[in-house]
């Protein structure tokens, strides 16, 4: 399982782990512990969990953009605040100089290899799959538990379909991309997954809330 | 009791809907629309409260938001609310309120006795001069001034309800859905920006929902309720009602409440809220807030029955309510003949109109006449007459020009007296970012700052009081307001010729506040300028002979405008009656600062959300389901849950720890350490950047090895620690404390931002990603072997080594470090895999007795060995010379590290800094107390040196006596001196200096 590079003196540069067990069953998402949750109301907030593997890329544009196309054929989004999605893998920007790409979690380990392999000049790679989270959140009142948790304007005119932002949430953080009008992604760090969970039943128990896991164990 | 001043159906009620409510103990009946102060003057209840110094009885004066006397306690137990206004407060079945003073009853007042004889013994600055003279009484006065005072009580139990708050953005606000307010939102919508339109009133309006002026050829309450359905249906506007702008603050930030239907059943709500904060970010705000009207001082002001010309005309015509049989108006504007002719047109009892003017329109003074009033010119009302209840009003004959007030009087017997002194401006909002209010003579009111960005006026609010005024200038204002957005408003042809109205009464004043009696102010019954804190114009003009000029000054020693009214009806009079008595103009005295909230907001909506168990989040491990179910004790660490100990049976902490103790000592324990800080650290100058922010030495760290570090800040104190590995040649995983985690990942970034950007290398925070369990003891590699492919044999992996395998299953980084002091592995594995390791460990463990182990255990191990927690062992003033810990210095190194230079300063280096060391207690039993001051010395002279103190103190299982580590003046050349530590007053432990490792000194056991 000894992947990592190797320098021009025969001297490991980057070391990469396979990070899944050949165990299926034994992942646990953060809110794999919750069972479904259903508060009832006309136009529920609906939640969903997702296990996604996740990969920050850090670095300039020109040192990944390349690699990312061949790979994944996938935009790497220069503009700030802005994402690209193929399939079912999306990027998105965070920084000037750093992305977060999901995939699938079974191709995690392949995808950091390769990028590895393919990219040279200064960058990084990190699997923080098991560090956050990814949430969806649907419904004609998710965009007022936005309002209620986030100060920043989510108003479609300010914050179009595709659109990514990092900001406080609660008394959290939050990486907030609009999916679709009614449709937002939520991605949260691991420790503060139950406080956030809470949060977000409670501020949406007034419209009505479903929660429920899609693959929380991969 | 029927609803016997109620005489007609009135527009804001419903009489279709009776609804019962309760006011202190006794049954009344009132209308759905009712506010509670129209439903208790529709029942003839007039007394509705004590004032606040003299206890004088106090009845309703207004019908809205302005009211000073009708504080009221509202329902019951958990819900109740203190500090309600009556004329705010709408109506539900069930309602319970009571009076908040009156002691022991608000009817027979044993502080009106007290108040009657008081006038000298409260005089303003009354507490400034019983604070000072003599301080002693202090403590006999404080407890009947608290038994008087106060307006109403909290609950004690919990809050049953939810609050919440919204974040809202919009293109412009518009505060006030008055005439003004609603024009603008009809203009501004149409170009399409994002509107919030909001009003403090359940129905939209303002003050047209109780006049009988037309827009458009229709009745005025036509065009509000269309104008409310086009802006309701039309996707760019949000009307928010029920809503109070509270503050308008920097940034065009402005914070409103917005307040739920009322309903008893507060119980069930359960999910509904019951207030809520909508903190609105706007582009432009058009405040459109209108004017308060304003009363007449005379002698005896405030006797129930004395009310504002306007409440009594929203009596009548939204409520269907009179508050009593008779009238007397006075006035020195046209608008309070409204009260005196729609009395008239009820067709019963008597009404008097006292006007001071001397010309007034002819058509206002024959109206009234020929609905068979009684008409008074060049003269004023001086005095009321009643205690609980006006019976009568004294009329003078009154230059106005002179402020000469003629001796003959005349009486006319009434039950009410209204006033109109005129219409102060609403100047609030407009006025909390620090822009002064603007005098405006001819007016007789404040009007907003024009000078103010981002805020436009419109309407009563910038001083034009009349109905096309308002309707013009809502329109012109929100169009030039949204002129710098993308949002122009272009109002087609089509548009031009609507909101066309009739104008009723033109306004005109001469100016009046304070009415002159034919007694000297000081010697004629008392003048009320603000009713709720009980200020007379006799305590402002005695203040200003004290020699208060400014009127901010003046405001703080008669408490003019201090109450929970915050001085709206009381303002302008009060700054008036300065002025006159210190001979200059209004202009030149001003107004005092207007500060937020315009009204009183709740704590509830104040906490919102973040109440209960969101108060603060909860950080917790992968592994949290495992310990709550194997039912550890929680200690929080910065946000962080860590299991505490984890007690078996009924084992209290020490017994606990004592176990979990030994068996790592003497077995094998296990830790969640997955809360530690964990940075990836990659690039080609990884090691040069180490290098730099750590103390030692890391350029030739080879792969596979790992090494501690101190972190110090520029001045040389550490600032944090860790074991760092070097995961490859350009890639390190950094450790942190797991307080420190974020504050070193920002430290990191700051000096490779700002100083070495030159330097190629990337931070990752990688805390949560990885979760580390911690085998520790003697049996710990025993207990892996069984587990892992890493070979554990102690000549391939060696103390301070890192390798990489499947542990249980499970891809895993294993470190073999160690904070015990005992043989150790961290397995680091991802943290969707934590909890399966920990149960894969735990089941592999239970042949060895594996024994899981808090964060107290934790510390004493690491105490036994001398290990230090920074924050706890240091406090920032700590250099790592200062903890013995010179082996972790490279001086040599070709590039300075941060805090070298720090800490080579002349202080840093004299003799007798403190110093860690150990400290064992004379009596092996005695556990020192942490924070302990250190003597040396019984006979040390008072007040004494504190020459040092115990950081870290606990009682040792393996060493079967208590240890402690601390920090004594030039401890390092004092081993095996004796000091005193101080455990209670007068008491004092004997205790040895030692060195700080207690156990393993020599380090074998963690070496394997």
């Amino acid at each position: 399982m000894d992947n990592s590079q190797k320098g021009g003196s025969g001297i490991e540069r980057f070391a990469q782990m396979n990070q899944r067990s050949p165990v299926k069953g034994l992942s646990r998402s953060p809110l794999a512990v919750l069972d479904k949750i259903t508060i009832s109301g006309e136009n529920p907030v609906i939640l969903e969990e997702h296990s996604l593997g996740q990969l920050v890329l850090r670095g300039q544009p020109t040192v990944l953009e390349a690699a990312l196309a061949s790979l994944r054929d996938l935009t790497l989004p220069v503009k700030a605040l802005t994402s690209c999605e193929q399939d079912y893998d999306c990027i998105r920007w965070l920084s000037p100089d750093e992305w977060l790409l999901t995939l699938p979690v079974e191709e995690v380990f392949d995808v950091e290899k390769a990028l590895r392999d393919q990219t040279s000049g200064h960058c990084a790679i990190v699997n923080v799959s098991g560090g956050q989270t990814v949430l969806s959140m649907q419904g004609v009142h998710a965009i007022d538990v936005l309002k209620k948790s986030t100060s920043y304007d989510t108003d479609l005119r300010n914050f179009e379909v595709g659109k990514v932002v990092t900001t406080t949430f609660a008394q959290a953080q939050v990486c907030l991309r609009r999916v679709n009008v009614a449709h937002f992604e939520l991605i949260i760090r691991r420790s503060f997954a139950n406080y956030l969970f809470a949060w977000i039943q409670d501020a949406s128990a007034e419209y009505g809330f479903v929660f429920n896991r899609s693959d929380s164990q991969a | 009791m029927s609803q016997k001043y109620r005489v007609g159906a009135g527009r804001l009620v419903d009489s279709s809907q009776p609804m019962t409510f309760w006011f202190n103990g006794r049954r009344f009946t009132g209308w759905q629309g009712d506010t509670l102060a129209s439903a208790l003057l529709a029942n003839g209840v007039t007394l509705v409260g004590r004032s606040f110094k003299y206890a004088r009885p106090r009845g309703i004066v207004a019908a809205g938001v302005e009211e000073p006397n009708a504080i009221l306690q509202v329902g019951v137990g958990a819900t109740t609310v203190p500090n309600v206004r009556a004329t705010e407060q709408p109506l539900y079945e069930g309602l319970v309120a009571r009076t908040t003073h009156g002691w022991p009853s608000v009817k027979w007042d044993v502080m009106s006795l007290l108040g009657r004889l008081a006038g000298a013994l409260m005089p303003p600055g009354f507490y400034y001069k019983t604070f000072m003279r003599p301080q002693w009484l202090w403590h006999s006065y404080e407890k009947l001034i608290r038994k008087a005072a106060g307006l109403g009580y909290s609950p004690s139990e919990p809050d049953p309800d939810c609050y919440d708050k919204l974040n809202q953005h919009c293109d412009l606000l518009i505060i006030g859905a008055g005439p003004a307010g609603l024009a603008a939102a009809l203009a501004a919508y149409q170009g399409g920006a994002r509107i919030i339109l909001l009003d403090e009133n359940p129905t939209p309006g303002g003050w047209l929902r109780c006049s009988d002026d037309r827009i458009d050829g229709e009745p005025a309450e036509r065009w509000v309720a269309k104008a409310l359905e086009t802006l309701v249906s039309a996707g760019n506007v949000q009307v928010l009602l029920r809503t109070t702008a509270t503050g308008l603050h920097d940034g065009r930030f402005v914070s409103a409440i917005e307040r739920q239907p009322p309903s008893v059943a507060s119980a069930a709500l359960q999910t509904r809220i019951k207030e809520r904060m909508h903190r609105i970010r706007a582009g432009q705000i058009l405040i459109a807030t209108g004017a308060h009207e304003r009363p007449l001082v005379f002698a005896n002001n405030d006797v129930p029955g004395c009310m504002l010309a306007g409440a009594v005309s929203t009596y009548l015509k939204g409520y269907g309510v009179r508050p009593g049989r008779d009238l007397v108006v006075g006035t020195c504007t046209d608008a309070a003949y409204a009260a005196a002719l729609d009395w008239l047109a009820l067709g019963e009892g008597s009404v008097t109109v006292v006007d001071a003017r001397s010309t007034v329109d002819a058509k206002l003074v024959s109206a009234v006449k020929s609905a068979g009033g009684r008409c008074i010119l060049n003269a004023a009302v001086i005095e009321a007459k009643g205690r609980t209840k006006v019976s009568a009003a004294v009329i003078a004959t009154l230059d106005l020009v002179t402020g000469i007030i003629d001796s003959e009087v005349e009486t006319v017997a009434t039950d009410v007296i209204a006033t109109s002194g005129g219409f102060s401006p609403v100047v609030h909002l407009s006025a909390h970012t620090g822009q002064k209010p603007v005098w405006r003579k001819d007016i007789a009111g404040f009007v907003p700052c024009p000078d103010h960005p981002d805020v436009y006026v419109a309407g009563a609010a910038g001083g034009d009081f009349s109905l096309s005024g308002a309707l013009a200038q809502g329109e012109g204002e929100a169009q030039r307001a949204l002129a710098r957005s993308v949002y122009r408003i272009d109002l087609g042809p089509d548009q031009k010729g609507r909101n066309v109205c009739e104008e009723q009464w033109p306004f005109a004043i001469e100016p009046l506040f304070h009415v002159p009696h034919v007694k000297p102010t000081a010697k004629a019954p008392p003048q009320f300028v603000d009713f709720q804190l009980d200020v007379t114009a006799a305590a402002i003009e005695l203040a200003t002979r004290e020699g208060f000029q400014s009127v901010e000054h003046v405001k703080r020693y008669t408490a003019l405008g201090f109450g929970t009214d915050q001085g709206k009806l009381s303002n302008v009079n009060g700054v008036a009656i300065a002025a006159k008595a210190l001979n200059q103009s209004i202009e030149e005295t001003g107004t005092t600062m207007f500060r937020p909230n315009y009204t009183p907001a709740s704590f509830g909506v104040m906490a919102g959300r973040d109440v209960g168990g969101l108060f603060e989040p909860k950080r917790y491990t992968a592994m949290q389901p495992w310990h709550e179910l194997n039912g550890a004790k929680f200690e929080d660490v910065g946000q962080w849950r860590r299991p505490w100990y984890f007690p078996k049976d009924d084992e209290t902490l020490d017994q606990a720890v004592k176990r979990e103790c030994l068996a790592v000592r003497q077995g094998v324990g296990i830790l969640d350490a997955s809360t530690l800080g964990k940075i990836d650290i990659q690039g080609r100058d990884a090691r040069r950047f180490l290098n730099r922010i750590y103390t030692n030495a890391w350029l030739k760290l080879p792969v596979g090895k790992c090494r501690y570090g101190i972190m110090c800040g520029e001045d040389g104190m550490v600032m944090d620690d860790g074991v760092t590995a070097c995961l490859g040649d350009q890639h390190f995983l950094m450790t942190t404390t797991t307080g420190g985690a974020a504050a070193v990942l920002e430290w990191l970034e700051l000096w490779h931002q700002t100083e070495w950007p030159d330097l190629e290398v990337y931070f990752n925070s990688v805390t949560d990603h990885w979760a580390t369990a911690t085998l520790s003891g003697p049996d710990s590699l025993a207990l892996l072997k069984g587990l892992t492919d890493i070979d554990l044999s102690p000549e391939r992996f060696q103390f301070m080594e890192w390798r990489q395998g499947l542990v249980a299953d499970i891809p895993a980084r294993v470190f073999r470090i160690s904070f015990t002091g005992e043989l150790s592995y961290e397995i680091n594995v991802n943290a969707n895999y934590g909890l399966a390791l920990w149960q894969r460990l735990m089941h592999a463990g239970a042949d060895f007795n594996l024994t899981p182990y808090g964060t107290e255990t934790m510390h004493v191990l690491r105490a036994e060995k001398g290990f230090i927690i920074v924050g706890q062992d240091t406090d920032g003033s700590v250099t790592p010379e200062d903890l013995g810990m010179h082996w972790a210095l490279a001086p040599r190194k070709a590039f300075s590290y941060l805090g070298k230079r720090g800490m080579a300063r002349e202080d840093c280096q004299r003799l007798g800094r403190k110093q860690l060391v150990g400290l064992t207690a004379s009596e092996e039993t005695v556990v020192l107390p942490e924070g302990s001051q250190i003597v040396f010395s019984k006979s040390t002279a008072l007040p004494a040196n504190m020459v040092g103190h115990v950081t870290s103190s606990y009682f040792s299982p393996i060493l079967d006596r208590s240890i402690a580590l601390a920090l004594v003046a030039g401890g390092h050349a004092r081993l095996g001196e004796e000091v005193l530590v101080s455990v209670g007053k007068d008491q004092w432990q004997p205790a040895k200096i030692v060195p700080s490792v207690f156990y393993d000194p020599e380090g074998a056991r963690q070496h394997g």
